[in-house]
C-alpha cells in the first residue's frame, strides 16, 4: 500500500474521532452553537514544490533560509479562535517510522496529548528546544510503554528532533482552535461542522507565511474561500 | 778549467731537483685533487644521508600530526552536526547551548584527566567553547560554584579570561582551523592545541556558529635524537631544552619567521651549547589563528663527527699518498736524469774535445796560411833581385876585356841566378797550390809527344853520366791535364832520373792504358834511397842522402806529387832496392773523360 493512503486513512480515521468528540462536547455544553452545519472550502495555492523523487511520498520537514515548511507543501487551514478547549484532552499521535516522523506536521488544538510512538527497531531521542515547549523524552525503542507522551497547552510551532538522528524533523502547529483541517497535496481542502458567523480564517503554509482573510459562513451552506 | 765540471755537475743536481718537483708538484696535484673530490662527495655523502635521515623523521612525524590533525577534525565535525547542539542555536535556546553540548562532549571530555592524561595522542579535550556567528566567544554559563577565578565549569573546561579570548576568531571561517595557544602566563603553561569547527545551519547552510575544543597538543616521540617542539605566540616548548635555550632559540625562530611566504625553513644553531640543525614547519598553514610552529632539533655534534672523522681518514690517506709520491717521484727522478746526466756528461767530453780539435785546426790553418803566405810573399820578394842580379852579370859578361876565367865565373854565376830563379818559381807555384789559389784547366794533352819533347831536350844537354835510355810506350797518351804543369811533373821525374843516375847507367820510361788510367813509369839506376827515407822524400827540401854534388833543391818530388794530385791522379814510388829506383805516375786517361767533361761543359 501507498504511504499516502496509510496516512489518509490513519489522519482521517484518528481526526473523525477527535472532531466528533470535540463536536459533541461543544453541543451539549453550547446551546448557541447546536447546529454547527457550515462548511467552507476552497484552494490554497500552495508553494511550487520542485519534482520530488518517486521514492520520496511520505512527508518531511525542510528548512530553506531559516524557513521549515512540509515537503510537499502543504497547508493547515484554521478557523482563527478562540474556541473552548474541549472537557477531555484530545489525544493524537505522531510516530517515528522508517527514521522519520509521521506525520511530519501535526496540527493539534491547544491542551492536546500526543502520544510518539517509536515504530522502527532502534532507539530514538525525541525532543524539543522551542520556546514554546520544550522536552525531551529521551532514548526509548519501541516496546516502551506507555507511549512516551507530551501535552502542548501553549498555541505556536514546535520543532522536534531526535538526538539520534540528526535528520529527523518534525512540526507540531498547536492552534487555540479546534477547527482546522490539512489541505490535500494540490492545496485542496474543505472544513466542515464550522459554526456560522464571520470568522477569520487562516492558512498556514510555513513557519514564516500564514495567510489570512474573513469568511462569513452560513448555515449549512458551503462558503468558498481560495487564498491565492 | 776545475770550475766547469763543478758547475756541470750543480746543473745534474739541479735537474734532478727540478725533475723531482716538478712530478712531486703533479703527484701532489692529482692526489690532492682527487682527495679533495672524493672527500667532498664523501661529506655530501653523508649530508644527504643526513638530511635523509631527517626528513624522513621529520615526514612521519608530519603524517602522524596531519592524521591527528584529521581525527580532532573527525571528532569536532561529528559534534558540529550534533542534533541538541543545532537545536539549541537554531530552534531559540541559547541558554541550553552549553548544558546540551556537555552532554554530547560526555566521551570527549572528562576521560582525558583520569587515566588517559599519560597518553601522546590522548584525543580528549581540554575544554571546549562556542564562538558565534561573528566569531565571538559565546560565554559559558556562569559557574555554579561562585568564587573561582576562572571562567567557565569544570564541565567545559576551565580557562583564563585572556585564554578564552585568544579563542575568538575574526569571523567565522569555513574549514576546521587549527592553533596553538599559549596556557597561562608562566613559562612552562604549556600549550593547547585547539580546533575551531564552523556549525552549519540545518536550516540555511550559513555558518551560524563554531565549537572550538582545546587538546593537549601530542608530543611526538620521533626519532630518538631528534626534539620536537612548538613555537606559538613568540615563545618555544621544547621540554628538552633549559628555559633559557627555549628563550634564545625563541628569539631566532621571531627572526626566521619574520620574514613571509616561508612555511618552512632550516637554519643551523646552537641549543643548550651544542649545535643543532633547527628545522621548523607550519603546523597551522592558512589558520585564522596565529601561526605556530613544529621545531625540530636535529644535533649536528654526529655529523659533525663524522665529518671530522672523514677528514682525518683522508688527511692521513693524503700523507701516506704524499710519502709514497715522494719516494716513488725520487726514484723515477733519479732513474729519468740518469740517461740525461750520463748524456750531459758525454757531450760535455766531446764538446772539451771538439774545442781542443777545433783550437788546434784553427792553429794549423794559421800556420798554414802564414807559411803560404810566407812562401809567396818570399817568391816575390826574391824573384826581383834575382832578375836584377841576373842583368847585371849579363851585363858584366858583355864587357869584352874580361879574362876567360872571369867569364867562366860569371856564366857560372848567371847559371845559378837561373837556379835560384828556377826555385823561386817551384815555391811560388807551392804556394799557390797550399793557399788552394792554382786552378788547372785540365784538357785532353798526349802525355807521348811531352815525353819524346824532354827526351830531345836531354840529348842536347852536355852530359857526363852517359846515360842509356829506354822508352816503351803507345804514340797516344791522351791524359787530362795542363800541358804546362803536366810537362812539370814529367820533367821533375825525368830530371831526377838523370841526376840520380850513376855514371854508365840507364833510364827506362814506359807507359800504358789501364782502364781509365794511364800509368807511366820511370826508373833508373842508381844508389837507391834508404828505406829510412822513403816515407819523406815527398816532403819539401827533402833530398834524403844525396850528395851535394847532385843538383837540386828539394822541391821536385813534392811539387810533381801535388801537381798529380791536383791533375786527380797521383805519383807513387814503386821501388827503391838495389841499383834501381823507379816512380810511377797516374794520370786520368783523356779518352775515358773527354765525354764527362764534355758533358760536364754542356
Amino acid at each position: 500500500m501507498s504511504p499516502r493512503f496509510s496516512y489518509k486513512s490513519a489522519f482521517r480515521s484518528a481526526w473523525t474521532a477527535v472532531l466528533l468528540a470535540a463536536f459533541l462536547t461543544a453541543i451539549l455544553s453550547s446551546p448557541a452553537f447546536a447546529d454547527e452545519t457550515a462548511s467552507v472550502a476552497g484552494m490554497v495555492a500552495l508553494p511550487k514544490a520542485p519534482p520530488a523523487p518517486v521514492m520520496v511520498r511520505r512527508y518531511e520537514i525542510v528548512s530553506s533560509r531559516g524557513v521549515l515548511a512540509p515537503f510537499p507543501p502543504l497547508a493547515v487551514i484554521y478557523l482563527e479562535g478562540p474556541f473552548p478547549r474541549p472537557p477531555t484532552p484530545a489525544v493524537a499521535s505522531m510516530a517515528q517510522k522508517d527514521l522519520a516522523f509521521d506525520p511530519a506536521l501535526l496540527p493539534i488544538q491547544a491542551g492536546t496529548r500526543v502520544e510518539f510512538p517509536n515504530l522502527d527497531n532502534t532507539y530514538h531521542n525525541i525532543f524539543s528546544f522551542s520556546p514554546t515547549k520544550r522536552f525531551d523524552l529521551g532514548r526509548y525503542r519501541s516496546d516502551e510503554r506507555p507511549i512516551p507522551s507530551e501535552t502542548f497547552e501553549v498555541p505556536g510551532l514546535v520543532t522536534l528532533r531526535c538526538d539520534i538522528h540528526e535528520h529527523m524533523r518534525a512540526l507540531i502547529l498547536v492552534l487555540d482552535t479546534p477547527h482546522f483541517v490539512l489541505s490535500d497535496p494540490s492545496g485542496h481542502y474543505r472544513l466542515k461542522g464550522l459554526p456560522p458567523g464571520r470568522h477569520v480564517l487562516k492558512a498556514w503554509i510555513d513557519s514564516r507565511t500564514t495567510l489570512s482573510q474573513t469568511v462569513t459562513l452560513n448555515d449549512g451552506a458551503e462558503a468558498a474561500a481560495d487564498f491565492p | 778549467m776545475s770550475a766547469e765540471p763543478k758547475a756541470a755537475g750543480n746543473g745534474f743536481g739541479a735537474f734532478r731537483i727540478r725533475v723531482l718537483l716538478a712530478m712531486m708538484l703533479l703527484v701532489s696535484a692529482v692526489a690532492g685533487g682527487g682527495l679533495w673530490f672524493a672527500q667532498r662527495n664523501a661529506a655530501d655523502e653523508a649530508r644527504g644521508e643526513f638530511q635523509r635521515e631527517f626528513s624522513a623523521a621529520l615526514a612521519s612525524t608530519r603524517s602522524v600530526r596531519e592524521v591527528r590533525h584529521a581525527l580532532l577534525a573527525e571528532r569536532a565535525r561529528a559534534l558540529a552536526r550534533r542534533p541538541r547542539i543545532h537545536a539549541a542555536l537554531e530552534d531559540g535556546a541559547p541558554e541550553l547551548l552549553y548544558p546540551s553540548a556537555h552532554d554530547e562532549l560526555a566521551d570527549v571530555l572528562g576521560g582525558a584527566d583520569a587515566g588517559m592524561a599519560g597518553l601522546p595522542y590522548a584525543l580528549h579535550a581540554r575544554f571546549y567553547r562556542f564562538l558565534d556567528a561573528h566569531g565571538a566567544v559565546i560565554p559559558p554559563p556562569v559557574p555554579l560554584h561562585a568564587g573561582s577565578a576562572e571562567a567557565g565549569t569544570p564541565d567545559t573546561g576551565m580557562l583564563g579570561a585572556e585564554e578564552e579570548s585568544r579563542l575568538a576568531l575574526p569571523g567565522l571561517p569555513e574549514e576546521p582551523q587549527i592553533g596553538y595557544l599559549p596556557r597561562g602566563g608562566a613559562a612552562d603553561g604549556g600549550l593547547d592545541e585547539v580546533i575551531a569547527m564552523p556549525i552549519v545551519s540545518s536550516e540555511n547552510g550559513d555558518r551560524i556558529a563554531a565549537i572550538v575544543l582545546g587538546f593537549r597538543p601530542a608530543e611526538f616521540a620521533g626519532a630518538e635524537d631528534i626534539h620536537s617542539g612548538i613555537w606559538a605566540a613568540g615563545r618555544l616548548h621544547l621540554t628538552s631544552l633549559s628555559s633559557r635555550g627555549q628563550e634564545l632559540l625563541s628569539a631566532e625562530m621571531d627572526r626566521e619567521t619574520a620574514r613571509p611566504g616561508h612555511p618552512e625553513g632550516s637554519f643551523t644553531t646552537q641549543a643548550d651549547g651544542a649545535p643543532e640543525l633547527l628545522f621548523f614547519t607550519r603546523l597551522n598553514p592558512g589558520s585564522r589563528f596565529p601561526p605556530a610552529y613544529q621545531v625540530s632539533l636535529f644535533p649536528l655534534a654526529n655529523l659533525r663527527a663524522h665529518q671530522q672523522r672523514l677528514l682525518w681518514q683522508f688527511g692521513g690517506a693524503a700523507a701516506v699518498l704524499l710519502v709514497a709520491a715522494f719516494g716513488a717521484s725520487h726514484l723515477l727522478a733519479g732513474r729519468l736524469s740518469r740517461p740525461v746526466e750520463r748524456l750531459a756528461a758525454d757531450s760535455e767530453e766531446h764538446r772539451s774535445g771538439r774545442v781542443r780539435a777545433e783550437a788546434a785546426l784553427e792553429t794549423t790553418s794559421r800556420e798554414l796560411a802564414r807559411s803560404a803566405r810566407f812562401s809567396a810573399d818570399a817568391s816575390h820578394q826574391l824573384k826581383t833581385p834575382v832578375t836584377v842580379l841576373r842583368a847585371g852579370l849579363e851585363e858584366m859578361l858583355a864587357v869584352r876585356d874580361l879574362q876567360p876565367e872571369q867569364r867562366e865565373e860569371i856564366a857560372s854565376l848567371i847559371h845559378q841566378t837561373f837556379r835560384l830563379a828556377s826555385i823561386i818559381d817551384d815555391l811560388l807555384l807551392l804556394s799557390r797550390m797550399d793557399a788552394g789559389r792554382l786552378r788547372l784547366n785540365l784538357v785532353g794533352v798526349n802525355l807521348s809527344d811531352l815525353i819524346a819533347g824532354w827526351l830531345d831536350d836531354l840529348g842536347a844537354l852536355p852530359d857526363g853520366h852517359a846515360l842509356d835510355i829506354k822508352t816503351d810506350y803507345p804514340a797516344a797518351l791522351p791524359v787530362l791535364g795542363e800541358a804546362r804543369y803536366t810537362t812539370l811533373i814529367l820533367q821533375n821525374l825525368l830530371e831526377n832520373a838523370r841526376k840520380y843516375n850513376r855514371v854508365g847507367g840507364n833510364i827506362r820510361v814506359t807507359a800504358r792504358h789501364e782502364g781509365d788510367w794511364i800509368t807511366v813509369a820511370i826508373g833508373n839506376t842508381g844508389r837507391p834511397i834508404p828505406p829510412s827515407s822513403r816515407e819523406h822524400i815527398f816532403e819539401r827540401f827533402h833530398r834524403g842522402n844525396a850528395g851535394e854534388d847532385v843538383p837540386g833543391h828539394g822541391l821536385g818530388l813534392n811539387l810533381a806529387r801535388e801537381l798529380a794530385r791536383l791533375h786527380g791522379g797521383d805519383l807513387r814510388l814503386v821501388r827503391s832496392e838495389g841499383d834501381w829506383t823507379e816512380f810511377e805516375l797516374s794520370l786520368r786517361s783523356a779518352e775515358a773523360q773527354s765525354a764527362v767533361l764534355k758533358v760536364q761543359e754542356a
